[in-house]
């Protein structure tokens, strides 16, 4: 197909506006993260694209090592936080995918619940904001204000109902007649179901799984609220690099972002072959 | 091998009635074809047959064993699904292992099976192979394999060969057909497809609409349709059904087909009749009683059809392709042999 010159540089120039939106935010923090103080606080005419004196100032300071330039007096190191979103957010999506999946398995095969799962997406109409505050005051009741699993459990009910209503269209799109055809071959429901029909939704769990995992890790308000010192996660600890002497840590901060950028590109390098492979149940024919 | 009676069997969903009142026995041994179009309810029996879904009314018996409420798992059937239902997670060997290991059958029995049926199908090349990517002909192996594996005493086949080629579609009739004089299951077949059915079923059960039209062996329902729908259905083209009049003479009945013509018919009562025979049994006859118009001629090698045409008749005609044929739009005269000729009532459709 001819296309026109002009189309063709405007359709360049999206492709580069598109791209410039999204890389050269990342490039900026991957840049900052390795710069002394001198060059992250430089103003105006100063900033430079790359750091000309590169260093691990910044890593070693958030952990807490002295020997940085910086002259601030940190309340606590990023090795707790980073512990406290790992395990925060890892159990929420357990939970949430353990309940979401089997909720969404009883609803598309049974039909159970009937009319419920509307229900389930409710927490997600409202603000979170509308439900923190009485959620604050039962979890202060149960003793769960400033725990890992505390916030693991909110993390699970939170992002819940997207697990389900993934979960659900998966298994929706999933012909009966793959179970059918192992029941009728002398296998238990349970049977089938963990050893026939979870195996074939491998791609669609780890894609549920990624998404999950990466909204539980990117909160911010939730952690604000049900956190104050011993389990504040790494979102949270980053609002807190500033100083009044310094204003905002910027190399620490993108230091910081940096750490927090490799979990989710390791579970979504671990589970490419996974999304790329999607859904295709390739043995069936329509 | 074991015998299904269906008893007053009926499902309903919602206001709609999958299938009504259906009284049928399927002996021991013996290959059913259940025939007929897409929503006629031959896959409702089939999954109340398998236990997937309960009667609404009714029982099935498996040798005089009442099945109603036994679960699926435990009625020892076979099921070969249309879209073939293959775990693609797993290996072929895996695949046709399931069966006999979810029923506990020893490691080295299990080999000996697999290994045995893998034989038969022309699968042993393939066993350590993922499911996944494999061809559709051999998926279709695989799944018939999968049920046979564990030797079911009822093996029951759901449109199995309506995604394969056509091809292997005859090679698997063949097949299907000496995988069943082999080991003497009873088997019920599922299908749309009449070939299918006349070409490998004893018996053929015939239905429309949810409910049972006509039960017998491949040539009785071709030779002696029960009714208009069984006649047209069966055969490749079905059977010609024009609008007559039934009247008496000095010389034995004759059916006035207007702008056809008369043809003389066996003695019966009088009336309207609609007047039906097998485009095969069609002669051509410079004498003969009946004329219609060439409307098309197709020529499909052996044979050629004659698509005909007089007032409002509509029929068809297949001949040798030998046969001199009159071109397009050109009066086309034969006979009908007395004998094969089939009345039926125009208002309750069957035959008289």
């Amino acid at each position: 197909m001819q296309r026109s010159l002009s189309f063709e540089i405007f359709r360049y120039a999206a492709i580069f506006t598109f791209l410039a939106l999204s890389l050269i935010p990342t490039i900026w923090m991957i840049s900052m993260a390795f710069k002394p103080i001198a060059e992250w606080q430089a103003s105006g005419a100063d900033l430079t694209w790359w750091p000309e004196n590169p260093t691990l100032d910044n890593f070693r300071f958030i952990f807490g090592e002295s020997g940085s330039d910086l002259i601030v007096a940190l309340e606590r190191t990023a090795g707790r936080p980073i512990l406290a979103s790992l395990l925060a957010a890892t159990f929420g999506t357990l939970i949430a995918m353990v309940a979401g999946t089997s909720a969404a398995y009883g609803l598309s095969r049974f039909g159970a619940g009937g009319n419920l799962p509307l229900a389930l997406i409710q927490l997600r109409i409202f603000p979170p904001m509308a439900v923190m505050i009485p959620v604050m005051i039962m979890w202060a009741f149960l003793g769960l204000i400033d725990t890992w699993y505390g916030l693991a459990l909110i993390y699970g009910i939170v992002t819940m109902p997207f697990s389900f209503w993934l979960m659900k269209t998966f298994f929706d799109d999933m012909p009966r007649e793959i179970e059918d055809a192992a029941l009728v071959e002398g296998c238990s429901r349970w049977r089938v179901f963990l050893k026939i029909t979870l195996p074939m939704m491998r791609p669609a769990l780890a894609s549920s799984a990624l998404f999950v995992f990466i909204l539980n890790w990117s909160d911010y308000l939730i952690a604000l609220l049900l956190t104050t010192r011993d389990w504040v996660t790494i979102p949270v600890y980053m609002a807190s690099l500033s100083s009044s002497m310094t204003g905002q840590l910027y190399g620490a901060k993108a230091a910081l972002g940096l750490i927090a950028a490799v979990p989710p590109v390791i579970m979504g390098i671990a589970i490419q072959k996974q999304l790329v492979r999607g859904l295709t149940f390739g043995a069936l024919k329509e | 091998m074991t015998e299904i009676v269906m008893q007053n069997l009926g499902r309903d969903f919602g206001d709609f009635t999958a299938l009504a009142d259906m009284d049928l026995t399927i002996g021991s041994g013996e290959f059913v074809a259940l025939l007929g179009p897409s929503g006629c309810g031959k896959s409702t029996t089939m999954n109340m047959i398998a236990g997937m879904l309960d009667p609404s009314h009714g029982e099935i018996r498996f040798d005089g064993r009442n099945m109603n409420g036994v679960p699926m798992a435990k009625r020892g059937v076979g099921f070969v699904f249309q879209n073939y239902a293959i775990f693609t997670h797993m290996t072929v060997r895996d695949n046709l292992a399931y069966g006999l290991r979810a029923q506990g059958v020893g490691r080295a029995e299990t080999d000996r099976r697999v290994g045995d049926i893998a034989e038969l199908l022309q699968l042993t090349p393939m066993l350590e192979r993922k499911a996944a990517g494999l061809s559709v002909n051999i998926l279709q192996r695989l799944a018939i394999g999968r049920s046979a594996v564990v030797e079911p005493a009822i093996f029951l086949l759901d449109e199995p060969l309506s995604n394969v080629d056509a091809a292997f579609r005859a090679v698997m009739r063949a097949e299907l057909k000496s995988l069943q004089r082999q080991f003497r299951q009873t088997m019920v077949y599922v299908t749309h497809d009449q070939l299918e059915a006349m070409t490998m079923a004893d018996r053929i059960a015939v239905m429309d609409h949810g409910k049972l039209l006509q039960v017998g062996t491949p040539l009785e329902v071709y030779n002696h349709p029960a009714d208009t729908f069984v006649a047209r259905f069966i055969g490749a083209p079905g059977m010609n059904l024009l609008r007559g009049t039934l009247r008496g003479g000095d010389t034995g009945h004759t059916v006035d087909l207007g702008a056809a013509g008369h043809c003389p018919v066996p003695t019966r009562q009088g009336g309207e009749v609609l007047f039906g025979f097998r485009p095969e049994q069609v002669h051509p006859d410079a004498a003969g009683p009946l004329q219609m118009t060439v409307a098309t001629v197709e020529r499909i090698g052996a044979r050629t059809i004659l698509h005909l045409a007089a007032g409002e008749h509509r029929a068809k005609a297949v001949l040798d392709s030998e046969t001199p044929v009159p071109d397009q739009g050109e009066p086309f005269r034969f006979a009908v042999t007395p004998d094969d000729v089939r009345l039926f009532d125009p208002e309750t459709e069957r035959a008289i």
